[in-house]
């Protein structure tokens, strides 16, 4: 500190040597107020509700936009991002999941995934946080076979310690096919009646 | 006459010597020379596979979270945002997708991820955390303008 002192002091008599406090400054990884790094701050207040006003218009562009194709029926094939058994698929009508381990659905049953995460389209994306709003995108599946895996050796064996354990285990599997994903409701209306309020991520 | 007495019964192997050896033979029709034919050295070899076929399946998810990290990592990277930020900020926009399905959007939906690396990017700004490079042409970063840099 004694140099900053000695600096300080020099200073108070030569305003040139400004540029030499700064130096000594930056050898301390002090840096002054002036020379900082350009931060972020929002705009007063005033401007604030005016650019959220410009905001919400923008967004509502944007859900107008998104709510024309899906009455125009110009969406395209949707793909969606559900949250089933712990896991997460990314999928889209027609494709078939497998689902491990035990699942009480049987063979035949028509089901509806309603964690849906995230949904899209050829110009738009629905984003959940973390979740999207119930009954706004409708995936519909079926289960088509339920079974068990190959069988899997489950073997350890320590050398010279007379240690051989062997088993065989296998787990059920159950494959869902996607039949539909559909978008619902506008996208920008919170639902009426949510369908399933008991839902939990 | 041999008399099936218990002790004698004790020290039997089990089934025929051709049954038993056969269980092992079948799972080494794959090998290669005397590993496939010779009994003493194909066990020893079967066991090992055994062994590994089992640690294996451990490992491979440990190798598949690797994996996706790196594709994740590929698509942070062409929007110049550093992969732990970008899931930090999903993750404070209570976004809660897993590696799995955002590697598989970096791939196939890149529009999607797109957006999400926008969401991600804004939310760094506001907050002022460390991980973001200069934006590459590819990134237009929506609403930006609406923040003004002093």
């Amino acid at each position: 500190m004694a140099f900053l002192a000695r600096n300080l002091v020099a200073l108070t008599r030569q305003a040139r040597l400004l540029d030499n406090l700064t130096h000594s400054m930056r050898c301390l990884s002090v840096t002054p107020q002036f020379c900082q790094q350009p931060k972020l701050e929002l705009p007063t207040t005033a401007d604030l509700q005016e650019v959220s006003k410009e905001e919400q218009k923008e967004c509502q562009k944007i859900f107008d936009k998104v709510n024309q194709q899906l009455a125009k029926k110009e969406e395209g094939r949707l793909f969606a991002v559900v949250h089933l058994c712990g896991k997460q698929f990314k999928i889209t009508p027609g494709d078939i999941i497998l689902v491990e381990g035990y699942w009480p659905p049987t063979i035949g049953d028509e089901i509806r995934l309603e964690k849906v995460m995230l949904a899209g389209a050829k110009d738009f994306t629905l984003i959940g946080a973390p979740l999207l709003e119930p009954g706004l995108v409708d995936v519909k599946a079926t289960i088509i076979e339920k079974t068990l895996t190959h069988t899997k050796t489950h073997f350890k064996k320590k050398r010279r310690k007379q240690y051989l354990r062997i088993n065989f285990q296998r787990s059920p599997n159950t494959m869902i096919r996607i039949n539909s994903i559909e978008v619902k409701q506008q996208v920008d209306k919170p639902s009426p009646s949510p369908i399933n309020e008991n839902r939990i991520f | 006459m041999v008399s099936p007495t218990l002790p004698l019964l004790v020290r039997t192997r089990g089934p025929d010597e051709f049954w038993r050896k056969r269980k092992i033979f079948k799972l080494a029709a794959h090998y290669r020379g005397r590993r496939r034919n010779v009994y003493s050295i194909t066990i020893r070899n079967v066991h090992r596979a055994l062994v590994y076929a089992t640690k294996g399946r451990k490992l491979k998810k440990l190798d598949m979270k690797e994996l996706w990290d790196t594709r994740l990592q590929a698509g942070c990277e062409q929007y110049g945002i550093s992969i732990d930020t970008f899931k930090d900020c999903l993750a404070r926009n209570n976004i809660l997708l897993n590696r799995k399905v955002l590697s598989d959007l970096a791939i196939w939906e890149p529009r999607s991820f797109e957006a999400l690396v926008n969401l991600s990017r804004e939310r760094a700004v506001v907050e002022t955390l460390p991980g973001l490079n200069e934006r590459s042409v590819m990134n237009q970063v929506y609403g930006l303008a609406n923040l003004k840099i002093k």
